[in-house]
């Protein structure tokens, strides 16, 4: 405080002295900067302060007050303040203020879990929260609703950061090794993975939620099939053993490929979300589509033993469709056990046969009256079912269906529904069916009498041979010495000085002589036919009589 | 009584003089010791109560802001003055945390508001209530402010971890450096001259006198 004190002069005016009661030093400035910046640091803090959010998680694993932080592309958006147990002790809430900047990380659709080290058959992830502790991820949402509470994850998204793609929905049957990060295969190349699976909603399938990265989504189009390619494909065909699979990681947890069929024009990308059905392997997923399918039931009157369910059907030797039930049946009027086979047939497998035929008739194939009146009269020509061995080692049946005009009318109940196919016994069994008739008859053979006819003539027989020994056989010996008598008096009169031979040659000299004459005869009366009439001339001298010298 | 007033003994050798008025620059020494008897003390009482309002702050700072933070591989750690008396209660010497506790946190706070109420009577030029209780106690809790001990330790810290881990030194630590520098001035023995600036009030009561006499 400075106070003035009023001199006491002889001078001629006294100035009126004003006291300021209060000044104020030039040092006040230094508290006063102190509590600027001290204000300026609260301004700040409160200006950076975003908001505050709670994450439920199942468990406090690596989660620390005021330690772990909430990141989002490796940058800090903010931090735990706080880790509690919930109020039911079934879950651990943390409280989290995020950064002023992370506001839109409040988005109702945000998604926050916990990242620390995983290694799974699928890969490591999470390696460098070994030596930071771990943190919390985050992931932007898209709505615009915001949120003070979230659900913490208990695995990472398998897509996060908003990265380009597709999703779509597969339906399949079940499962099977297929999990979360399964990667999807696009000609082997990995595209996408797997990203969600959840039940229909009768619980009769299993909706699987791809998720294919860009560019690569292209590449999934309208005629697009997905299949399995989880485990080892191993065929042993003509060409020797082959063993395929599609990486080792979808050996381990399996896999999804797609592909078009090689022929698909017009084909463009799909839209999102777009559904597909998930086939068991390539070779179904590729085969030309196998359109509406048709419930036949066919009833055998035989055992069938070896026709499992997914054995095929065939009609006149082409596939086009399979066995769906096998089941044993009560006739009562019968009082016996018909077996029902249940099969599913997809007529436009039959390909070219099929649109031909729908061409020619007019007929609808959304129209099932018509359907089954065409099918009714197919039988009426001789369609029939028939169970037969398609290998003869395993005893394996499948389901063939053919004409046979010559097989007996059946009558055909239109109304059935199933449409009810008359059968015929399997090609084996009518065999076997013949061969019990012949072995029936031969059954009734008299066996035992023919047997005895038999021995009685073999008796006779013999009897029958001794006497031919002791009485035949000795006449026969003594016929063969005459014979050889014979024989030898035939040769001796053959001989060359024998007297029959020496006449044999004077008669042929006779003869000779004879001829002679007979030719001088005929000579002259060659020369004078006249004699014949008149006789020989009286006159004529004897020469000549003689004969000719020729 | 008022001769003694004018009197001063010195601290070392308790050899007594007559108080003299110092200019700029100067001091007194003792004869018999050489040890410094008085220092010229340029702060009027406006300017020293600036600075304890000044020490407040400095003082709110160095208990609400972090000394240091400490990184390693994005594992991360800060902890203020008051972090680490809670740490060192939690561990085996609990004992050691009440003494911390006392000599960092506590008697700075109290030297500061034991100043702040003196300083602000004495701008008006009259002693503040209680002023014998508070100018004893100002004595009493000088040893036992540290303030300076724990700005060594946290700057040794600071500077052998730095090898180790990444370490920042927060605003903590800077305010504490201030803070101990600022108390160093305010809250040394210049403020015995307040006996003498301050006249006792008008009619001041026997109790209070009965109460100084065995204190001096």
């Amino acid at each position: 405080m400075k106070s003035q004190i009023a001199d006491e002069r002889p001078t001629p005016g006294q100035a009126s002295v004003k006291t300021r009661r209060f000044s104020v030093s030039l040092v006040w400035i230094v508290p006063i900067v102190a509590v600027l910046v001290g204000i300026s640091l609260v301004v700040h803090s409160i200006l950076q302060e975003g908001p505050t959010i709670t994450l439920t998680f199942k468990t406090g694993d690596g989660l620390t007050a005021n330690k772990t932080e909430v990141r989002y592309r490796n940058v800090v958006i903010g931090h735990v303040s706080d880790v509690e147990l919930s109020d039911d002790q079934k879950s651990v809430v943390a409280t989290v203020k995020l950064s002023k900047q992370a506001e839109s990380f409040t988005r109702e659709d945000s998604k926050y879990w916990v990242v620390r080290p995983r290694i799974g058959a699928g890969g490591v992830s999470g390696i460098d929260t070994l030596l930071s502790g771990d943190y919390i991820g985050a992931d932007i949402g898209q709505s615009n609703n915001r949120a003070k509470n979230f659900n913490g994850l208990e695995n990472p998204p398998p897509i996060t950061y908003g990265e380009q793609g597709k999703r779509f929905t597969l339906h399949t049957q079940d499962l099977g090794s297929l999990d979360i990060g399964s990667a999807v295969y696009y000609r082997k190349i990995p595209v996408g993975e797997v990203v969600a699976y959840a039940l229909d909603t009768d619980g009769k399938g299993v909706n699987l939620e791809v998720f294919v990265h860009a560019p690569n989504d292209a590449y999934v189009t309208e005629n697009t099939r997905f299949w399995n390619v989880s485990g080892i494909d191993v065929s042993v065909g003509a060409n020797g053993f082959a063993v395929k699979t599609e990486s080792l990681s979808s050996m381990l947890v399996g896999g999804i490929a797609f592909g078009a069929p090689p022929y698909s024009p017009d084909d463009k990308p799909a839209a999102e979300n777009k559904n597909y059905d998930l086939f068991n392997d390539q070779q179904t997923a590729l085969a030309p589509p196998n359109g509406r399918p048709q419930y036949l039931t066919m009833r055998f009157d035989q055992a069938l033993r070896g026709l499992k369910v997914d054995a095929p059907v065939e009609f006149l030797g082409i596939e086009f469709g399979r066995v769906v039930s096998v089941n044993l049946d009560f006739d009562e009027a019968k009082k016996g056990f018909p077996v029902l086979v249940g099969v599913v047939v997809y007529p436009q497998r039959l390909g070219q046969a099929y649109t031909k035929m729908l061409k020619v008739l007019h007929h609808d194939p959304d129209d099932e009256a018509a359907g089954v009146r065409l099918i009714g009269t197919f039988i009426e020509n001789g369609l029939r079912a028939q169970a037969r061995s398609g290998n003869l080692l395993t005893g394996q049946l499948y389901i063939a269906m053919d004409f046979y005009p010559k097989a007996a009318k059946v009558a055909f109940n239109p109304d059935a529904r199933p449409v009810i196919i008359p059968t015929l016994p399997g090609s084996l069994e009518q065999l076997q069916e013949k061969f019990e008739a012949m072995v029936d008859k031969l059954n009734k053979l008299p066996v035992e009498r023919i047997a005895n006819n038999l021995d009685n003539n073999l008796v006779e027989l013999r009897k029958g041979l001794a006497q031919f020994n002791a009485k035949t056989l000795p006449g026969v010996q003594t016929t063969l010495q005459d014979v050889s008598k014979t024989l030898q008096s035939a040769n001796s009169t053959l001989a060359e000085d024998s007297p029959q031979r020496e006449q044999l040659k004077q008669t042929m000299d006779e003869v000779s002589r004879m001829s002679r004459s007979l030719r001088e005869l005929s000579d002259y009366l060659g020369r004078n036919p006249e004699s014949l009439l008149r006789g020989r001339p009286k006159d004529a001298p004897a020469q000549d009589l003689q004969p000719s010298r020729n | 009584m008022i001769t003694n007033d004018r009197l001063i003994i010195c601290e070392h050798c308790d050899c007594v003089y007559e108080k003299v008025t110092l200019a700029k620059h100067q001091k007194t020494l003792c004869t018999r010791c050489g040890g410094v008897l008085q220092r010229y003390n340029g702060l009027t009482v406006q300017q020293r109560l600036a600075l304890s309002f000044t020490a407040a702050v400095l003082w709110l700072f160095a208990n609400f802001y972090p000394v240091m933070s400490i990184s390693l591989q994005g594992l991360k750690n800060s902890a203020t003055l008051w972090d680490s008396v809670l740490a060192l209660s939690q561990g085996p010497i609990t004992f050691i945390a009440l003494v911390a506790a006392i000599s960092i946190i506590i008697a700075p706070v109290f030297q500061l508001l034991l100043l702040i109420w003196v300083f602000s009577f004495a701008l008006g030029g009259h002693r503040s209530p209680g002023f014998k209780l508070c100018m004893r106690w100002l004595e009493t809790l000088r040893p036992w402010s540290m303030l300076e001990v724990c700005l060594l330790g946290a700057m040794v810290a600071v500077f052998k971890l730095a090898g180790l881990l990444d370490v920042l030194p927060g605003i903590g630590l800077f305010a504490l450096a201030a803070l101990s520098l600022l108390l160093i001035r305010i809250a040394g023995r210049d403020v015995r001259d307040l006996w003498d600036v301050l006249e006792p009030a008008q009619n001041p009561s026997t109790e209070e006198v009965m109460d100084e006499v065995p204190n001096r």
